[in-house]
């Protein structure tokens, strides 16, 4: 950065402020290349397993229009590990603003005649039927991550734990307190959307596994899932408790502005836990130079393995690790625990 | 605002006194010994008072109205028949006075319980939602309906009916009111009249809106509703009309009664309009100096237009004259005036001051040339009413003031002060918010704010409307003195003997356009009005 | 009716209505406007010239009230003196960004419009100081970059109400939309973390124990103080939200007047963006949401009528503040955010009623004042 803006003033003296501005706003306009991270994908390595091509498979997928890193990353994983595969052809959708627009996007989406769908929908429920109908025609339907409530609205269910990320957060707090000989701690939290019901789920994770142990949450404010309101929120808990011994974040994205209101704050004395498992947050842990000690994933790398298995059901084939002759119905991802010492593993899984 | 309370506390004790039914003036009022109409009065107000901030709109109104008649209100522009109207459809509530509906006192609350009362008011522009069907216009409000549903077929048989009776059964209950045409519409609103099963329908200048042809069916269906018992208030500016239609006639000057229940057909014209025109105290105007016609040329307009307002105007002011235009409210008067100013960007035509050509449309370019007008609509057009009176004062001078875009409130209260000076404006504090002060007073500060800065032409449009009578003299006196000092002003007045006294030369406008042009001194009122109106009072006297 | 008709009554009544009565004798009623009005003449602050200002003693009041609850609540945190400063503080600097982006509501409100995009602004300017193009240029880029979208959406806002004659209200929700959109466009829906050492430093510095944060929320609402009471910018403002008509026909050139506010807005939202990029180390398309609603009903607590014509930039950093507080106190207190969201619509309705009342109690006051007198 440094040696970027010595270059910067030397540049400024030749061309002169106004041709700078130009330049900024038209640099903002286009260039942003180096912005979004790299896909999570799994090359198609080992011979004789999965990876040997078989029948062409045409996949239709949606998701949601991203506003949330995570999100954005489920898109580009699924298009990324499609691209891995020479015998499967990607056919992905815009499904616009809500359930509805994703409903308009899908009969477009039938009408090119995909073999198998992978689907994130805006809401399980709403989308329900779009399953029932799609699968009583023929086409096997993946749902990533929000559950259809009727279990013939599709083939494959692969999703994250929400209350398995508060568990696994609380679970590492009770080991670093019983570590550190801490009986009685100050536990902060910082949820993301309230009405959401991933964000209930994750928080009773989180409680009811402090209370096994005879701990409580002292203070819990709910941000919105931006940086900008993490950072308020948290700024405000801070305030509310003058002396924490952990802080849990429900999400990495959000956590950038925790982690900038504790550093604005001046604040050291507890640890922190994230959630989700962005790359900045890893890149964090193993630099282990701000509070942040460990993250909880809810990995966007589910929408990989969704078209990968996606591939598979199309081909008719199983997992071949597996017994079993078909993959199986329902895959839940365990919310893993990434520390320092874990860090390194999980970087490429970050988004 | 408790001065007005105050005041309706003072007023029992003047009601005895005015029992006499004296004009201020001293006149009796005119009381028609055998009435021609016979039915039972279903209406009558006694010293009814409302004022408004500023404004006596109503200022001891007596008007009775019988079953069965049409009773014409006439009275020049601002005598108060609008607040009269409003006063009986329960918009306003009035200060003091009796209003006797139907044999006992009456307040209407609102516009509502006018309605539930019998009293049906049809604006001169028609309160009708555009969007809904002619049946739900009939009956909104109040439709015909059945566990909270609406019972459509009930609501258009009902209209049907309705429409039969009003003699116009080809009209479709379903069809949207904005298809129809304009005197579709005023049927429609008759409708919604008698829907509510009205004793008495007032009508708000119906004819304005209609062609020639469409009068007459207007005025048969008045007939078969006044033969139904139903009362009807009429006003119009027609007098031709009103000798038509007409049963009895009340006449409003400055929100009074000047003359009651006088014969509509045989009232000669003359008393009718000395009526409207008596002053109840005589204006004082300032003299007139000779040789105000020999001043630079100022203003020079030449064949602007307009479509639907003006047509083909040219007109010329001269440094220190008073030029005044007279004519009916829809003349084209204030549009003629608001489009020299720039306020209104002209079809055709050119305005020039003192030979250099303005650019149309814009308000801007006529300030620096040196324009400054006082609007029509004081409070809506003129003044920040919770402003300070400097800084309405300064509202177009400001910017000269400031320092570098700094303003100066000091600089600005003192010139503020000096101009509240010289107009004696009352009360005299200019820090005081503009609503507090008086109509007169308001006025005062809009003609004082273009007394700052370089003002070379004034234009005024109804500068004493509102405005008593004690302050319009002291406003003509500030009129006369600016011109004294060379500005040119150009005038536009409802009120006739204003525009004969105050100016120097006088435009007579009917239906956007000048119909004559003389000095002040050639013109009396009786042979203005009668250019005013389309010549109807003059024919009027001859029948 | 004449008023010569009641002789007993007219001695009074010339008395009581100097400026309405015809001048039965012009000496006697120029006597009689003396006596009234000399005495009579009310202290600016009871007067409505002090209208404002009482108002805002009223918002100054409610924020005791709530810092008194807050001391009760939390006897425990207030007993420390240091941790009380800290709060302020910490109260300041969460209302420091939706204050600067109030100042410019503020503006347009009192100019008759209102600005839905603010927030969207915010957002875009962010996002687009915060892109690694961007950011290569320093923190000089950035702040360029931020303060010109702002300027530029602003100016666009102005230019569609003005001459494109679209009512505000669509006009700047269209804008709200579009600018998200192309916040989300730049972004490619990543959070863009700022990785400017002076830019974050905004957030993190103090300078004599105050965070810089506040020293511009204060720079920006003294500028924004000047501009609306001492210049002819502000006088124009009242003017063209108060009787857009007389302001016309008064000669201001009311259509540019109107883009001149939007723009101001839109600037606002540029410092605003900077303020929450720096807060928050990054910038995304989702930032600064409903910061419009936020600074809207700052406003109008602090006294802006929403028809345009009145308001102070006083008036609206105290609503800020006192939401500000609301926020600190739930906060201190562990309440959920759903409960503070609805004390502050409470709030938002109780201003104004109060203020209704006071508006009528005050004109009654004042006439029955004058009569006495």
């Amino acid at each position: 950065m440094t040696q970027h803006s010595r270059d910067m003033s030397r540049r400024r003296l030749l061309f002169g402020g106004a041709a700078v501005g130009a330049g900024v706003l038209l640099a903002g306009c286009t260039s942003n290349e180096s912005q979004p991270t790299e896909a999570q994908t799994k090359a198609a390595g080992a011979p004789g397993g999965n990876s040997e091509p078989g029948k062409r498979v045409v996949i239709g997928f949606s998701a949601p229009a991203a506003d949330h890193g995570w999100i954005a990353a489920i898109t580009n994983n699924a298009k990324a590990q499609a691209g891995t595969y020479s015998d499967v052809e990607f056919k992905s959708v815009e499904a616009g603003a809500d359930a509805a627009a994703q409903r308009a996007a899908l009969s477009t989406l039938i009408s090119q005649k995909p073999d198998v769908i992978v689907l994130l929908p805006h809401d399980g429920k709403e989308l329900n039927a779009f399953g029932l109908e799609a699968m009583k025609a023929g086409v096997p339907v993946v749902n990533l991550d929000r559950a259809f409530p009727d279990a013939r609205a599709y083939r494959l269910q692969i999703k994250g734990d929400n209350y398995g990320m508060g568990v696994a957060a609380a679970t590492y707090m009770i080991e670093q307190f019983k570590a550190k000989g801490v009986s009685n701690p100050v536990i902060g939290e910082i949820a993301g959307m309230d009405e959401l019901e991933l964000t209930q789920e994750r928080s009773k994770g989180f409680a009811d596994t402090l209370t096994a142990s005879g701990f409580k949450v002292a203070n819990r404010r709910a941000a919105r899932f931006t940086a900008d309101s993490g950072q308020q929120e948290a700024a405000q808990l801070l305030q509310a408790l003058p002396k924490i011994d952990a802080l849990w974040n429900h999400d990495d994205d959000q956590g950038i502005g925790v982690l900038a209101a504790v550093n604005q704050s001046g604040r050291k004395e507890f640890f922190m836990v994230g959630g989700a498992g962005s790359k900045k947050a890893m890149e964090d842990i193993q630099a282990d130079n701000t509070v942040l000690k460990a993250t909880v994933t809810y990995s966007p790398s589910m929408a990989s393995s969704a078209v990968s298995l996606a591939r598979l059901i199309g081909q008719g084939r199983g997992m071949s690790d597996l017994v079993e002759l078909q993959v199986p119905k329902e895959i839940i991802l365990a919310s893993e625990t990434i520390t320092k010492e874990n860090a390194g593993d999980y970087l490429k899984l970050g988004f | 605002m408790s001065e007005r309370e105050e005041e309706t506390v003072a007023r029992p004790e003047q009601q005895a006194a005015a029992a006499a039914h004296l004009t201020p003036a001293g006149t009796p009022l005119v009381e028609t010994p055998a009435d021609t109409a016979a039915g039972e009065v279903v209406l009558r107000l006694t010293d009814v008072v409302k004022t408004f901030p500023g404004v006596r709109a109503l200022d001891g109104v007596q008007l009775e109205v019988r079953a069965g008649e049409v009773h014409c209100l006439l009275g020049q522009n601002g005598a108060g028949k609008s607040t009269l109207i409003k006063v009986l459809a329960g918009v306003h509530r009035p200060d003091s006075g009796l209003v006797e509906w139907r044999g006992r006192p009456a307040t209407f609350a609102n516009p509502q319980a006018a309605m539930r009362a019998g009293i049906a008011t049809i604006y001169q522009e028609l309160d009708l939602v555009e969007d809904l069907s002619v049946a739900e216009n009939a009956f909104l409000g109040h439709e015909p309906r059945r566990l909270g549903f609406v019972r459509r077929g009930a609501m258009a048989r009902l209209t049907r009916q309705i429409l039969g009776r009003l003699g116009h059964a080809e009209i479709p209950p379903g069809r949207m009111v904005r298809a129809l045409p304009a005197a579709g519409k005023q049927i429609v609103s008759m409708a919604r009249a008698l829907s509510h099963e009205a004793r008495l329908i007032i009508m708000d200048e119906p004819s304005a809106v209609l062609a020639h042809d469409e009068v007459g069916n207007l005025f048969r269906i008045i007939r078969e509703l006044t033969a139904q018992g139903i009362a009807v208030i009429y006003i119009s500016h027609r007098l031709e009309e009103i000798r038509e239609i007409g049963d009895r006639v009340t006449v409003l000057k400055d929100g009074r009664t000047t003359a009651a229940n006088l014969p509509a057909r045989d009232t000669p014209t003359r008393d009718l309009v000395s009526r409207m025109t008596g002053r109840t105290i005589e204006y004082v105007f300032p003299d007139r100096p000779a040789g105000a016609a020999d001043g630079a040329q100022l203003l020079t307009v030449e064949g602007l237009t307009r479509a639907g307002e003006f047509a083909d105007v040219s007109l010329d002011v001269r440094a220190g004259e008073i030029v005044g235009i007279a004519g009916l409210v829809g003349s084209g008067r204030s549009e003629l005036l608001e489009t020299i100013y720039g306020a209104r960007r002209a079809e055709a035509g050119s305005v020039r001051m003192a030979g250099r050509a303005l650019r149309p449309g814009s308000v801007g370019a006529a300030v620096r040339a040196g324009m400054g007008m006082a609007p029509e609509e004081r409070k809506s057009q003129a003044l920040l009413l919770g402003e300070p009176i400097y800084r309405n004062v300064t509202l177009a001078t400001f910017a000269r003031y400031a320092r570098a875009g700094f303003t100066d409130a000091g600089r600005e209260r003192a010139e503020a002060d000096r101009i509240a000076e010289s107009l004696e404006l009352r009360p005299r504090d200019v820090r005081r918010p503009v609503r507090t002060l008086s109509g007169g007073n308001q006025q005062k500060v809009v003609v004082g704010r273009w007394l700052l800065g370089d003002t070379r032409l004034l234009l005024l449009d109804e500068p004493t409307r509102g405005v008593d009578v004690g302050a319009r003299a002291e406003l003509y006196q500030v009129i006369r003195g600016l011109a004294a000092r060379g500005v040119g002003v150009l005038l536009v007045s409802s009120e006739v003997p204003e525009v004969l006294g105050l100016a120097d030369r006088v435009l007579v406008m009917r239906e956007g356009r000048v119909v004559r042009e003389a000095p002040a001194g050639e013109l009396d009122e009786n042979t203005v009005l009668d250019l005013v109106m389309a010549g109807s009072l003059m024919e009027g006297a001859a029948a | 009716m004449s008023e010569p008709l009641t002789p007993t009554a007219t001695p009074e009544r010339a008395a009581q209505l100097p400026a309405q009565s015809p001048p039965v004798d012009p000496t006697e009623t120029a006597g009689a406007v003396h006596k009234t009005s000399a005495p009579g003449r009310i202290s600016w602050w009871r007067g409505e010239g002090g209208e404002g200002a009482r108002r805002n003693l009223g918002l100054v009041g409610v924020l005791v009230v709530l810092v008194v609850i807050g001391a009760l609540t939390r006897s425990d945190l207030y007993s420390n003196p240091d941790w009380v400063w800290d709060n302020v503080l910490s109260i300041l600097k969460l209302a420091a960004v939706v204050g600067v982006v109030t100042v410019g509501m503020t503006f347009v409100i009192i100019g008759g419009g209102i600005d839905l995009s603010v927030g969207a602004i915010v957002a875009l300017a962010g996002v687009w100081c915060t892109t690694v193009a961007t950011q290569s240029y320093g923190a000089g880029g950035m702040i360029f970059s931020a303060l010109t979208v702002g300027l530029a959406v602003g100016l666009v806002n102005g230019l569609l109400i003005s001459y494109g004659r679209l009512v505000p209200f669509i006009a700047t929700l269209a804008m709200l939309v579009a600018a998200r959109g192309l916040a989300a466009e730049i972004s490619d829906k990543q959070t863009q973390v700022s990785e400017n050492g002076f830019i974050n430093g905004l957030a993190s510095n103090s300078l004599l124990g105050i965070p810089l944060l506040v020293y511009i929320l204060a720079a920006v609402v003294a500028a924004g103080w000047v501009l609306l009471n001492r210049t002819t910018f502000g006088r124009r403002t009242v003017a063209v939200g108060g009787n857009p008509e007389a302001a016309r026909l008064a000669g201001i050139n009311v259509k540019r007047h109107t883009v001149l506010l939007y723009a101001l807005s839109g600037l606002c939202c540029g410092i605003a963006a900077i303020m929450l990029t720096a807060q928050a180390n990054s910038a995304q398309a989702a930032m600064a949401n409903l910061y419009e609603l936020d600074a809207i009903a700052a406003a109008i607590i602090g006294g802006t009528l929403l028809s345009g014509g009145r308001g102070t930039i006083i008036g609206s950093l105290l609503g800020v503040v006192i939401f500000a507080t609301i926020t600190n106190l739930f906060a201190i207190n562990g309440l959920s955010t759903e409960a503070q969201n609805m004390v502050k619509g409470g709030i938002i309705v109780a201003a104004v009623l109060v203020q209704q009342v006071q508006f009528r109690s005050l004109t009654q006051f004042l006439g029955r004042n004058r009569l006495t007198t």
